[in-house]
């Protein structure tokens, strides 16, 4: 009987080794994913997600085209929508603009101010953006829209991410 | 803007651009009405949240003013007002109603700030495209509301 029994320095020993196994752990495990990160990003930076939008369809008139993807937040998944404003410039090479105002966010619109119907306008504090997405100095937006990167499959326009272009 | 950290954070600091609260309006019913109030919560909180990602950089979000649909509407009408005192003291120039309890058409005038009133569709046969495009046709209509109302005042 006293062979199996565990001595008092015995169980402390093994206590702290499972204690300090644990900690070990649990400073470790950031460590590594500090590590792996990075590459985890960059593939999803590398994302394109399908619209249904067809290239072929698109004209010089900017259009909106919605697309969906997942996104966690913390344990919970949601769905988010996004839309691009999307056409043809005038050498045919697709543009496709983020609809977010870089002054505070609101979604800008195109056209849709009266007096001055070939701009994407921003609602909230009238802010300008020419069709090639440059802000319009005077306007309270500082950065042209971002731009969404893209490719074409299948006859289908994909988009990946938004991203910020340099300031105009 | 959204009522989490963050956003709260970028609302401090553009305090100037940011003058209108949207707060919606949740009856919370049990027993009978329980399905009813849950489908209406759920409709306007997709809604809202549509509408807050219109108006980012305008709009502050606020969490829902929630009340029990068995409660006397005169303590329900003092609430309210203690919260639109708050929001007005707090430097917002405009506030928006969002609901789909019938009730508050009836008491539009009691309130300080501007009803919207939408009629609950229900969310849960639909599959998230056929909502998607609901609200945003829902969405467009609310908007010309709000462009008007600042139209005004800017
Ligand atoms: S958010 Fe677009 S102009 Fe202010």
């Amino acid at each position: 009987m006293s062979k199996d029994r565990v001595s008092r320095r015995q169980f402390l020993s093994y206590t702290l080794t499972g204690v300090g196994g644990f900690m070990a752990a649990g400073i470790l495990m950031p460590m590594v994913r500090f590590a792996v990160d990075p590459v985890l990003k960059a593939e999803a930076a590398g994302e394109f997600v399908a619209t249904k939008q067809k290239v072929a369809d698109l004209t010089n008139e900017p259009v909106r085209v919605d697309f969906t993807y997942k996104q966690k937040d913390a344990w919970y998944e949601s769905d988010v929508t996004e839309s691009a404003w999307v056409y043809k410039d005038d050498a045919g090479k697709i543009i496709a603009l983020s609809p977010v105002c870089k002054h505070l966010g609101c979604t800008v619109n195109w056209g849709s101010d009266k007096a001055h119907p070939d701009q994407f306008f921003c609602p909230c504090h009238y802010g300008r953006y020419t069709k090639d997405g440059t802000n319009v100095p005077g306007t309270p937006p500082l950065a042209p829209l971002d731009v969404y990167p893209f490719k074409e499959k299948d006859g289908y326009l994909y988009l990946g991410k938004a991203k910020p272009r340099k300031e105009a | 803007m959204k009522w989490i950290s963050q956003d709260v954070e970028t609302y401090l600091t553009a305090k100037e651009y940011v003058d209108t609260a949207v707060v919606p309006l949740y009856p919370v019913s049990l027993g009978e009405g329980m399905k009813q109030s849950a489908a209406a919560v759920e409709f306007i909180t997709l809604l809202t949240a549509y509408l807050e990602k219109q108006f980012t950089g305008r709009i502050l979000l606020f969490p829902p003013f929630t009340y029990l649909d068995s409660e006397q509407w005169d303590n329900i009408l003092s609430d309210i007002h203690k919260w639109e005192d708050s929001i007005v003291a707090s430097g917002f120039k405009h506030i928006f109603y969002v609901t789909s309890d019938l009730e508050w058409r009836s008491r539009e005038d009691e309130l300080n700030g501007t009803l919207i009133w939408l009629p609950s569709i229900p969310l849960e046969h639909m599959n998230d495209s056929q909502k998607l495009t609901m609200i945003d046709s829902q969405v467009k209509q609310i908007i010309t509301i709000f462009t008007q109302k600042w139209h005004k005042n800017d």
